[in-house]
């Protein structure tokens, strides 16, 4: 058993979608309001912030964020800006198991639409320069990865067809997952078909429907140590293994273009620190910048066989009952719509993540909460950046 | 990107597609690495430099982009992918340049990926006008396509001759072509310009002559559509094609660009000949390139006509006393102030004098420096197996080789203009590289070229038994070009498109 284990007491979130009217600043005051006035806790109560944007600074023209969150909240504590929610959570995490604080705030913001037109070259830039150089869009890498899996495997024929129909499932199910999310970017159903001819109109592997948008939004989440934990709520949910792991800038360059190493590595020492084995984990919520990511994911995180994952994924789709079922059990996966249809704000789409795995724990996921065949105890999120440059596996548990 | 500094860097690693390698374990890198991956502290010193340029790599997995970053707009829809070297221990990406993908074409990946590609030197994306131009050559064509892969294989000197002369050459013309009024002309596509084409030729022309190109000691590249007013393209031609000694991040050679309307190259002949025949220059080797998008006005403006004509292409020539398979046996150049063709700095196109380019510009120049020559070198015209004139349309090369008394076969073979244009500064190169393709050893070659303003420069060329044995060595010759069952043929609003470039 973990010393000290860092306890979630509240999480809150804003709508994901397109916040024109708002200022970045007032998504993460909304976030932040949201947690604090659920679980009673007041900003004074704040010992350390670590909060986290991609590119805020670039797409939206802002000077430091500390400094803004600073003269939002009056505070004048210690806090540091990382690039994704779960490098902020895994910051904040070693401080809390340190000992050094008792309770901080871990944020994520993201307002990406406002620079619609630009934040293809902006996120292409910062996620393979060298890709972007030779003409490189922020989707062929993820299609380039399919047609490298494909080869690895030799995929063809039916197989390949089905592999594809596999693919197309993931997005029509994380669609139907975020019907019953509010909070989601895109709240409504779509078919197999609609996937299917998207990718044919585009005339490549993957299309519209196969890629997570671009989204506003924020998130907020306290996190305390295993002590304070109980002031706040009854049912605090634990980080039990935060883990993460760096590869390469250039996706290329990589020894393996079929899978994110960082995922492995990650996943490996989050479940070994967690003291647990990966078949307790019930529910994970993936990283699905395209389905591809999905299926790969599904496949570094260890549920699914190398080169298999579209097969339990056609499977479990046939007749789609809620979750993938791999290795003879049910496994729940982005049971908020992932990022797909919940929306991807970078910097707050680990918190989403989070928020799902805390209220599924907490059994308070409503229409979305999920029937495990044994008691639902540990979840985990799972948080790229870049294109797989550095991966994030938070294990979650409660009592 | 518009800092200076990062696109120099950028452009030092991509456009030669540098690297290094690891001696003791093998590991390749494309980036100037001081030590390996893998062995750590041991390998520093240990590292050697490698490029990729003239290397063939393999297209391992593409897919289609039709929705390109901002940037990249102007090409519209292209296929991008990963490509390996050297059995996949390094791989780039890279998209494929010379290619438009029709629309509603139906695109099968299986039938690009395993393909042999091999590196192009291109512009890399689109920047504001006042911006530094940004290059690369993360960008390939097929092997088997239009330009076939050649190995650039260097030969140690062997036999010295007395006179400096030609050592190699090479033309680079576009796979892209327009066919009007029983012409044809090479259209660039559209991450092309002056500089890539002069690149391309010098890399096309250290090709064919085996030479080391850091026995290089001075380039010089004429052209009159240089993208800048102020920047040389020779400095990136030194750079890209590793000219002369390298030290440090710089090559230990001369590099200047000339002006002249379409002799600036050709009249650099003489000089990069005098100056390996210099006892104390230390020079082994000289270049000389002529490369031009040839510059014309839409048809119905002011100078439009000449766009009936225009081609784009580049020729690269190098020069030494040794493995010569050409030797200069004589020149002449004649010069006077004759307005007939000129652009003013800072417009887009030329203007030309109409009637006044013809007798008093250029039939007066090529005749009188074609004459002098013979005269000087004690010439009949039957001593020469081939004439070369530049060649600016069909008529006038054909008038003027007629007054000056040459047959058909003298002066045909040569006459390029109607498969590729007028190359501008390439013009009379490309006919004599035309002439090279096909000569036998100990014939004498005369050539008489032309620039606006005005004056002309002729050269007798006497070629020895090396020509023949570097035959072999030309794959991408001016008859395997202007016959290439790849050309694709692009109608007028698409031409004028990709002459605009990117």
């Amino acid at each position: 058993m973990m010393y000290n284990r860092p306890a979630v007491v509240v999480v809150g979130r804003t709508d994901f979608g397109e916040h024109y009217e708002k200022m970045p600043e007032k998504l993460i005051e909304e976030a932040w309001l949201k947690a604090s006035e659920e679980a009673g806790i007041e900003r004074k109560d704040l010992e350390a912030c670590y909060l986290s944007d991609y590119f805020l600074p670039i797409t939206n023209k802002l000077g430091l964020e500390e400094g803004f969150l600073s003269e939002l909240t009056e505070l004048h504590v210690p806090m540091g800006v990382t690039r994704s929610f779960s490098s902020a959570l895994l910051n904040a995490c070693n401080a809390i198991q340190a000992g050094r604080y008792d309770l901080v705030l871990v944020g994520g913001i993201e307002k990406m639409t406002d620079r619609w037109d630009k934040i293809r070259d902006d996120l292409m830039l910062l996620e393979d320069p060298w890709s972007y150089y030779a003409g490189c869009t922020p989707e062929a890498n993820h299609e380039l990865m399919l047609r490298a899996y494909i080869k690895k495997y030799g995929i063809a024929g039916e197989a390949l067809e089905k592999l594809n129909l596999a693919l197309a499932h993931i997005s029509v199910k994380n669609h139907l997952h975020a019907t019953k999310n509010k909070h989601a970017q895109y709240r409504r159903k779509i078919t197999v078909d609609q996937v299917l001819k998207a990718r044919q109109s585009a005339r490549k592997p993957l299309g519209l429907y196969d890629f997570a948008p671009i989204s506003d939004g924020a998130t907020a989440l306290v996190l305390t140590s295993e002590k304070t934990a109980k002031r706040f709520t009854d049912k605090p949910v634990y980080i039990l293994g935060s883990a993460s792991a760096t590869d390469y800038l250039t996706f290329p360059a990589r020894a393996d273009m079929t899978r994110f190493l960082v995922t492995e590595i990650a996943i490996k020492n989050a479940v070994k620190m967690a003291g647990i084995s990966l078949r307790d984990i019930q529910i994970a919520e993936v990283y699905d910048q395209s389905t591809v990511m999905e299926m790969v994911s599904l496949e570094d995180l260890g549920f699914c066989e190398r080169g298999k994952g579209w097969m339990d994924i056609f499977e479990s789709c046939q007749d789609y009952k809620g979750y993938y079922r791999v290795n003879g059990r049910k496994l729940f996966v982005n049971m908020n719509g992932g990022l797909k249809a919940d929306g991807n704000p970078l910097g707050a789409t680990g918190g989403a993540e989070i928020f799902e795995i805390f209220r599924q724990l907490q059994g308070e996921a409503g229409e979305r909460q999920v029937e495990s065949d044994s008691e639902l105890k540990y979840g985990c999120v799972l948080e790229l950046e870049g294109f797989g440059t550095k991966g994030y596996v938070h294990v979650l548990g409660r009592d | 990107m518009s800092s200076e500094p990062i696109e120099r860097r950028v452009s030092y690693l991509g456009d030669r597609l540098r690297g290094r390698r690891c001696q003791i374990c093998g590991r390749e890198y494309f980036d100037i690495r001081d030590y390996c991956g893998n062995c750590g502290r041991k390998s520093f010193g240990k590292m050697a430099d490698t490029d990729l340029f003239y290397d063939k790599g393999e297209l391992e997995v593409c897919t289609f982009i039709n929705e390109p970053t901002n940037k990249f707009t102007k090409l519209g829809s292209y296929i991008y992918g990963i490509v390996s070297f050297h059995d996949e221990k390094i791989r780039v990406p890279g998209r494929l340049t010379d290619f438009m993908i029709k629309d509603h074409e139906e695109i099968d990946f299986q039938a690009f990926e395993g393909r042999s590609v091999i590196p192009r030197f291109r512009r890399r994306y689109s920047v504001g006008r006042n911006d530094v131009i940004p290059t690369i050559s993360l960008a390939f064509t097929l092997a088997d396509e239009y330009y076939p892969y050649q190995e650039y294989a260097i030969i140690k000197p062997n036999k010295e001759y007395t006179a400096p002369g030609i050592v190699g050459y090479g033309v680079y013309t576009s796979k892209f072509r327009v066919r009007e009024q029983n012409i044809e002309r090479s259209v660039p596509f559209i991450d092309e310009d002056s500089i890539t084409a002069a690149v391309e030729a010098g890399k096309l022309a250290l090709i064919h002559s085996g030479v080391d190109s850091s026995l290089v000691g001075k380039v010089y590249v004429g052209s009159e559509s240089n993208p800048y007013a102020v920047k040389p393209i020779a400095s990136k031609v030194a750079q890209v094609l590793k000219l002369g000694e390298e030290d440090g991040d710089v090559q230990g050679v001369d590099a200047v660009d000339t002006e002249f309307a379409c002799k600036a190259a050709t009249s650099m002949f003489k000089d990069a000949a005098s100056l390996v025949n210099y006892p104390k220059s230390n020079i082994q080797n000289t270049m000389v390139i002529g490369a031009d998008n040839s510059q014309a006005a839409p048809r119905n403006c002011p100078g439009g006509e000449l766009d009936l004509f225009v081609g784009y292409g580049g020729c690269a020539y190098v020069l030494g006393k040794c493995d010569v398979i050409a030797e200069i046996e004589g020149w002449y150049s004649c010069t006077s102030d004759t307005p007939d063709f000129w652009r003013r700095d800072g417009e887009p196109y030329p203007m030309h004098g109409g009637r006044f380019t013809g007798d008093p510009a250029y039939f007066k120049h090529v005749r009188k420096a074609a004459e002098k020559l013979m005269e000087r070198l004690g010439l009949q015209l039957n001593d020469v197996k081939y004439f070369v004139a530049h060649q600016p349309n069909v008529r006038f090369p054909v008038k003027v080789a007629k007054e000056l008394g040459f047959k058909e076969e003298q002066y045909l073979p040569s006459l390029q203009v109607a498969r590729f244009g007028n190359t501008y500064s390439g013009s009379s190169l490309v006919g004599l590289a035309a002439v090279l393709d096909m000569a036998k050893p100990d014939e004498r070659i005369l050539i008489a070229s032309y620039g606006s303003g005005a004056g002309s420069d002729a050269y007798s060329l006497m070629t020895t038994s090396q020509i023949r044995d570097k035959r072999k060595r030309q794959k991408l010759t001016v008859e395997y070009q202007a016959k290439n069952p790849f050309i694709e043929y692009v109608d007028y609003t698409v031409y004028r498109r990709l002459k605009l470039g990117m």
